[in-house]
């Protein structure tokens, strides 16, 4: 006879760390689909992290690249002070309400006028990589441009345990960007938006219709202060450094190898002419919804077709198979 | 000095072996975030695939326990559940592994029409961008998961599979297949009038609304690739094995994917095998309710406690394997 075993166990009516599945909630609680059991769920709110790594190599871009990833409308790239400086960053993200994973991104300082005059400044994010998928998705939900990848971070070695440094990011088998190096903790300059509570940080994201008629674009902005409602609940600045755990490496310290591939044009696009040094720290975060600064909504006809030719698979669509994680 | 190489070629583009850089397009060819270099891209459009191998369970589950896992306003048709897996080899998307859990299930939709079809409450695949090119436009129910499905053996009479996420194993069965005929199969098996329904969700990045939606795939060809079916099975490639064939057969709930508490097997009938293409055509939304959410609602969302880590934030550092 088959062994056919089923354990029906449901961990939710047994611990409250569990939230009930959304279906028996009321559904003002419902984020995400589906309400059976979903990709991430209130559990997550208010979303908090504890003892992050962050690693910012800090690299000079030409205005005309940064201009092009920035969409405007409706954003405009800083042009004061180190506006070429672009943070390229990695971070190890040990406790968070998503769970630990391992997160990748590029940050270029922008602004956006809104139609009553007022200026909002804020870093702006064309490409971020992660290795989970909830924390993708619900970043997503804000803006953000996540995609999945394999990512390694190592802080490791030495006098001090944390004096050499390791990163690597490839997906679909192409390797995008390594760097490694030993910090020397020369000073780096960082980008103009460190340290100001008055610059947040914008997304764009993009709500397509079932039937691909439309696309809705919305340039979404994090503000550095928390709002209301968690600000009574958590206090302080949302982004919190410890300032003992932060080491830098100078440019001469690092080496460096990035390319495009065929599923990832970062290498193409962001034409890197100096990589300036490395800043790394640990930090706490709070991440709060996001504010709709600014819509605009692109119609498609009923005719429309996008660039694949049917049962025809080229390049972009070969890769080595994929088990997941 | 640090050595130091950027290769900013990008040969493939010359040749038009990948689409137009984004940001050189206009903006009614960007259909996904981010707008620099999408998680997924207009080149998937339209989306076919070739010569997929579908491996499918048929379960019976308690029918209470099903209907308490769906949301108004779909209802349930039956105690019949399907239980599958599938190997993509060729798709718009590229490779991928995919599972996912289909109940035969019908709305009576704002229009006055009743829509049959088969309805998603679980998938999981390897790869991200068919999970959001899933997710986001058409609202199927996607995870990422470590996902192992194969045929081995002298005919390939031997069959395995394997699902485990964040740690835990949420399935694994494998047996022999038989050619013997199932006693029960899904309603929706081989019917033109049955679609695929999923049940969208899209939030407010200020979380002051969500949108709830029922998006429809009809199961006809879309207008221009010709008329039947949009799912075309190779009735050559048909392997069938009874519940008895099934050596082995666990599921299991889990702190973080709760469809082994759900809906356990009651009876586990039989599994039936097929090679196939496929194109998915856009979804139409037949039902939508917008929920509001006010100052008052976002205690009802902030569940958690800040940075009091518990056991659903805990597990294993996932890696990735997509690299």
């Amino acid at each position: 006879m088959p062994s056919h075993l089923n354990v029906p166990t449901k961990y939710w009516e047994l611990t409250k760390e569990v939230p009930p599945p959304p279906i028996e909630r009321d559904i003002k609680s419902w984020i995400i689909a589906n309400p059976s059991d979903p990709l991430w769920d209130i559990d997550v709110l208010p979303l908090t992290y504890t003892d992050s790594r962050w690693s910012a190599f800090v690299v000079r871009v030409p205005d005309d690249a940064r201009q092009r990833l920035c969409p405007n409308p409706p954003l405009k790239v800083w042009d004061g002070d180190n506006a070429d400086l672009v943070e390229f960053w990695y971070v190890d993200h040990k406790n968070t309400m998503l769970g630990p994973y391992l997160e990748f991104g590029v940050t270029i300082s922008a602004t956006y006028k809104d139609p009553k005059g007022n200026v909002w400044k804020a870093g702006y994010y064309p490409y971020m990589y992660l290795t989970g998928d909830a924390p993708v998705d619900a970043g997503r939900v804000l803006g953000f441009p996540k995609k999945m990848s394999y990512i390694r971070c190592s802080v490791h070695g030495g006098e001090k345990g944390t004096d050499f440094f390791g990163y690597a990011m490839s997906r679909n088998g192409y390797l995008m960007h390594s760097a490694t190096g030993k910090f020397d903790d020369k000073e780096v300059t960082p980008p103009f938006f460190y340290g100001k509570t008055d610059w947040g940080k914008f997304n764009m994201k993009v709500v397509t219709r079932p039937d691909v008629s439309s696309s809705e674009w919305q340039l979404t902005y994090l503000p550095s202060e928390l709002p209301g409602e968690m600000k009574k609940m958590i206090s302080g600045h949302r982004f919190q450094i410890k300032p003992e755990h932060t080491r830098t490496a100078s440019g001469d310290a690092i080496n460096w190898f990035m390319q495009a591939t065929p599923f990832d044009n970062m290498g193409a696009e962001l034409k890197i002419t100096e990589v300036t040094g490395l800043i790394s720290f640990v930090f706490d975060l709070v991440i709060p919804p996001a504010q709709v600064l600014w819509t605009e909504t692109y119609e498609r006809p009923a005719s429309y077709r996008g660039y694949a030719t049917p049962y025809k698979y080229g390049l972009r669509q070969q890769f080595p198979i994929s088990q997941g994680s | 000095m640090g050595l130091q190489a950027n290769e900013y070629s990008y040969p493939w583009l010359a040749e038009g072996e990948v689409p137009p850089l984004p940001l050189d397009r206009d903006r009614i060819h960007i259909i996904s975030q981010g707008v620099a270099d999408p998680v997924f891209d207009y080149d998937i459009i339209p989306l076919t695939y070739t010569e997929s191998r579908w491996m499918a369970f048929v379960i019976r589950a308690d029918e209470k326990a099903m209907k308490h896992i769906i949301p108004e306003p779909i209802q349930l048709q039956d105690d019949v559940i399907e239980f599958w897996y599938v190997i993509h080899k060729n798709t718009m998307l590229g490779p991928y592994m995919e599972m996912g859990v289909t109940f035969s299930a019908t709305v009576d939709a704002e229009d006055g029409q009743t829509y049959k079809a088969g309805y998603y409450p679980y998938m999981y695949l390897s790869n991200d961008s068919p999970i959001w090119a899933g997710k986001e436009p058409f609202g199927f129910p996607k995870k990422a998961a470590y996902i192992a499905a194969f045929e081995h053996g002298t005919n390939n009479n031997y069959f395995n599979m394997l699902m485990e996420r964040r740690g835990y194993v949420l399935h694994t069965a494998n047996g022999r297949y038989s050619d013997k005929p199932l006693s029960a199969r899904p309603t929706f098996y081989g019917k033109t009038d049955w679609g695929r329904m999923n049940y969208r969700i899209t939030t407010r990045p200020d979380v002051s609304n969500s949108i709830h939606e029922v998006t429809y795939l009809p199961s006809e060809l879309p207008p221009g690739f010709g008329t039947g079916h949009r799912f075309q099975l190779n009735p050559d490639s048909v392997r069938t094995a009874t519940g008895d064939d099934i050596r082995a057969w666990y599921m299991s709930g889990t702190p973080f994917d709760f469809m082994g508490g759900q809906i356990p097997a009651k009876e586990v009938v039989g599994l039936i095998s097929f090679t196939f293409n496929l194109i998915i055509p856009p979804a139409k939304t037949i039902w939508s309710k917008t929920v509001e959410r006010g100052e008052g609602d976002l205690g009802q969302v902030l569940y958690s406690t800040p940075f009091k880590y518990t056991m659903r934030h805990r597990f294993l550092l996932p890696q990735y394997s997509q690299g």
